[in-house]
């Protein structure tokens, strides 16, 4: 079913420890391969969060505001009411709910921080961004292993084609903290090599866009999520899908056509080996542009910054699977010529 | 356009299992917040909540919330008689909080303190995210659509099902299973202690002398399904999702914006999406948390909205308490039910109504009204408020 | 407890508790007015007031009523340390 209007890419900030910048800096980086500098994100964090903000707002908060001010910057726009911003992560906040519940454990009721407590529920990076920017539009979290970053630039799409927001960043967020990095090992082990950042793009409709004389950087053509059987975390045995041929179909875009798919490798081998059976299934042949995550580590800013290089070797298919089996396609295609 | 209708309800509340227990106990203004037996509460001030009662079934190995979103989920989807094939085409959003956080709880709680109580283990850990509903779900129903889950603090019950409705109507999917889910959490009882927002006695929504909130556990789900489908398969429909209103106050982390503007727009755009008039409006299910702002601010946006005693008005939360994630399912739920019965739950110790609050509050015993529409609000921390637009009739 | 003291004490709850920088706090004289919209305030919220009364009532041992308007007492570092002075238990 054809939606309204058609969803452009205005603006795109990063701030990872590969590269902190708007799209320019972001496709340079992704091109030269660069390594990650672990005291890039603290560098500018310092630069793009004053104190009395970051007096206030968690790590993993600091970090999405601080990639929401680029992206706006990068697109051109002012940070206003008619802004809204769909915010995927697969571990918000742990280190804020540790923080809480080991205040109480060392000091009883007096050691329960009020200001922490709003940062135990996952929609505190978003609420605080929004706060920040004064945006008022929409304002979503979504959580899931491996894809949310995906899944928030699907929803903020259908979202700007059905006319329901103007304009909204969306994207994903990470962090990388030893206390819940030692949890989460104790727990089952690490099977991808985590990274931390947040990444954001700007999705506005084309007409606006064209208006108001905004650089576009490419056409979110077409989306499809799903999911494959498999038992939960789990790795599944279907290697069949249907979930690329509807994203090619909603973006007309034939398979022949498509350019690069820029997919979820990340070093958990059982599950880089089920997504390749997939991808020689539905696209066999198509080659697969650089593993972003290798390059970045495996966090939800990894959706956006795949939207990001697939623009540029447009028409190109951004592809995601997670353990458990939600599967998710998005086919981005260049900026529309006029 | 494509409509949205309701074709399945499954539920689990403080009053037991089930959508009839359910209704039968918001429907006879029974109040289900009692002391609370599942976490240590000594020390704190408030020591009473809704607890789901003993009995919920499913294996021990999941958490208690996944438990709670695998039994509501599982009769949301035999009442609808959701075929093999439909399944595996039906999209599951789920609007979560606390996920696992209990078992995790209870894991580091005994790794800080050998004496603590329970037991858990590290596999716990593999549940503690919101996300983890929807695996459970999605895996063990064979639900083979998206699958997102969506936190939204207070409001994630509510959003899962206007973001559902948006898939149908946008023509993404034609089912969605769509709800929320929450157990009672250390961390939400002891957060909520620590800014002062409990009332000591079970909440009193929009009474001149209420004190604060009470929290709860639960989990509801509705399916949703496109219209003319749903017709064509002879699907009962209970009533139709006309309309949904999600807005952001971006005003501060806690505090709703004083004027309730944010609120008010979310109810604005839920009647403007089913074209529906303020005065078409019979029943208001509030958010009604029963925290002294919250209230009034709701009163205020709910006056701007629909003028000064348009509308009766009652909030839920005064029998089952806030129950977090799940609130704006089974508060949905309950909207929906009022629809079918023609009768209003009414708000539980309610005694007298606030000044500042200009509407007729249902005290204490349910009313017969006869409606086509009644309404939703949940207004999450954060001011991430949503209204969801019921029609009666589907 | 000397008012010298308490001073300390509560500049050590705005760092430790509020996050403040140390630099900020140790700028700060007894009359600098702490609610956030005051010109020249340190500028707390309802939030950070909650979390400082807290630790208010922990650090020192006074009991605070939520349904007391506390708003004057806690104008500035000055109007606390009387605050907590007139109502701390006796040594």
């Amino acid at each position: 079913m054809r939606a309204p209007h058609r969803v452009v890419i205005t603006g795109v900030g990063a701030v990872t420890a590969v590269v902190s910048g708007g799209a320019d800096a972001v496709a340079r980086a992704i091109a030269a391969l660069i390594p990650t500098d672990a005291e890039r994100v603290d560098r500018a964090l310092a630069q793009l969060v004053d104190h009395g903000e970051a007096r206030r707002l968690s790590r993993v908060s600091q970090l999405t505001l601080a990639a929401a001010r680029i992206a706006i910057d990068d697109a051109g726009l002012e940070a206003n009411g008619a802004l809204g911003i769909v915010l995927g992560t697969e571990l918000g906040d742990l280190r804020s709910t540790i923080g809480f519940a080991d205040g109480f454990l060392s000091r009883g009721p007096a050691g329960l921080s009020p200001l922490l407590f709003p940062n135990t529920v996952m929609n505190t990076m978003a609420a605080a961004t929004a706060i920040a920017l004064g945006a008022r539009d929409l304002s979503l979290t979504l959580n899931a292993p491996t894809v949310a970053g995906e899944q928030a630039v699907i929803r903020a799409a259908a979202a700007v084609a059905a006319g329901r927001a103007a304009a909204l960043l969306a994207g994903g967020v990470d962090e990388l903290d030893p206390a819940v990095g030692a949890v989460l090992e104790e727990a089952g082990g690490r099977f991808a090599a985590r990274g931390e950042g947040s990444a954001l793009i700007v999705l506005e409709a084309l007409g606006a866009a064209r208006a108001r004389g905004a650089r576009i950087l490419g056409e979110i053509l077409g989306t499809a999520s799903a999911s494959l059987p498999a038992s939960p975390y789990g790795v599944g045995r279907r290697a069949s899908s249907l979930v690329i041929r509807r994203a090619l179909a909603e973006a007309d875009v034939r398979l022949a056509a498509l350019r690069a798919i820029y997919a979820g490798e990340n070093g958990d081998a059982r599950r880089d080996a089920w997504e390749s059976r997939v991808l020689e299934n539905a696209a066999p042949g198509t080659p697969t542009g650089p593993p972003l995550a290798r390059q970045f580590g495996q966090t939800s800013a990894l959706g956006p910054l795949k939207v990001v290089a697939a623009a540029r070797e447009a028409p190109a298919l951004v592809h995601g699977l997670a353990r458990g089996g939600s599967e998710v396609a998005l086919v981005v295609g260049a900026a529309p010529v006029e | 356009m494509r409509r949205v209708v309701v074709t399945g309800l499954g539920a689990v509340s403080p009053f037991g299992t089930g959508v009839k227990t359910f209704w039968a106990g918001i429907a006879a203004g029974t109040c289900a917040i009692r002391p609370i037996k599942l976490i240590e509460s000594e020390g704190f001030r408030c020591q009473i909540g809704a607890e789901v009662p003993d009995g919920v079934g499913g294996s021990h190995r999941r958490s208690r919330a996944d438990r709670l979103a695998l039994a509501a989920a599982r009769e949301a989807l035999d009442d609808a008689g959701l075929s093999h094939d439909d399944r595996l085409e039906t999209a599951l959003i789920v609007g979560a909080v606390g996920g696992g956080m209990l078992e995790a709880e209870t894991w580091h709680w005994r790794r800080r303190d050998r004496a603590a109580r329970g037991h858990a283990s590290i596999g716990a850990l593999r549940s503690i995210l919101p996300s983890s509903h929807a695996e459970t779900l999605g895996c063990r129903l064979h639900l083979g659509g998206p699958r997102e889950t969506l936190v939204t603090a207070c409001s994630s019950g509510a959003a899962s099902l206007a973001v559902a409705a948006e898939l149908i109507a946008d023509g993404s999917v034609d089912v969605a299973l769509a709800g929320g889910a929450d157990a009672l959490t250390r961390i939400c009882f002891m957060g909520f202690n620590a800014l002062k927002l409990l009332d000591p006695r079970p909440c009193r929504p929009f009474d001149r002398d209420r004190k604060g909130m009470s929290i709860g556990e639960g989990a509801a789900f509705l399916v949703l399904e496109e219209a003319t489908r749903a017709r064509a398969r002879g699907a009962r429909g209970y009533a139709e999702l006309a309309g949904a209103g999600m807005t952001t106050d971006a005003f501060h982390v806690t505090a709703p914006h004083p004027d309730g503007d944010g609120m008010a727009r979310a109810m604005r755009t839920a009647l403007a999406g089913g074209r529906v008039a303020p005065a078409d409006v019979g029943y208001v299910n509030a958010h009604g948390t029963a925290t002294l702002q919250n209230d009034r601010i709701e009163a205020a946006a709910l006056r701007a909205v629909f003028g000064e005693g348009r509308v009766l008005v009652s909030s839920t939360k005064s029998m089952i308490g806030h129950t977090m994630a799940a609130a704006g399912s089974l508060e949905a739920l309950a909207t929906v039910l009022a629809l079918t019965h023609g009768v209003v739950p009414p708000t539980a110790q309610h005694e007298h109504t606030d000044p500042d609050v200009p509407f007729d509050c249902v005290p204490r015993v349910a009313r017969e009204a006869s409606m086509s529409h009644a309404i939703s609000n949940s207004f999450g921390f954060g001011g991430q408020n949503v209204t969801l637009l019921f029609r009666a009739g589907a | 407890m000397e008012a010298k003291e308490v001073l300390d004490e509560l500049k050590a709850i705005l760092v430790s508790r509020l996050k403040f920088d140390p630099r900020r706090v140790a700028e700060l004289t007894m009359e600098t007015p702490l609610p956030k919209g005051v010109d020249g305030a340190i500028g707390l919220d309802s939030l950070d007031f909650i979390e400082l009364s807290i630790a208010v009532e922990e650090r020192f041992l006074v009991p605070i009523d939520e349904s007391e308007d506390l708003v004057p007492h806690f104008a500035s570092l000055d109007t606390l340390c009387r605050f907590i002075a007139e109502r701390a238990p006796s040594a």
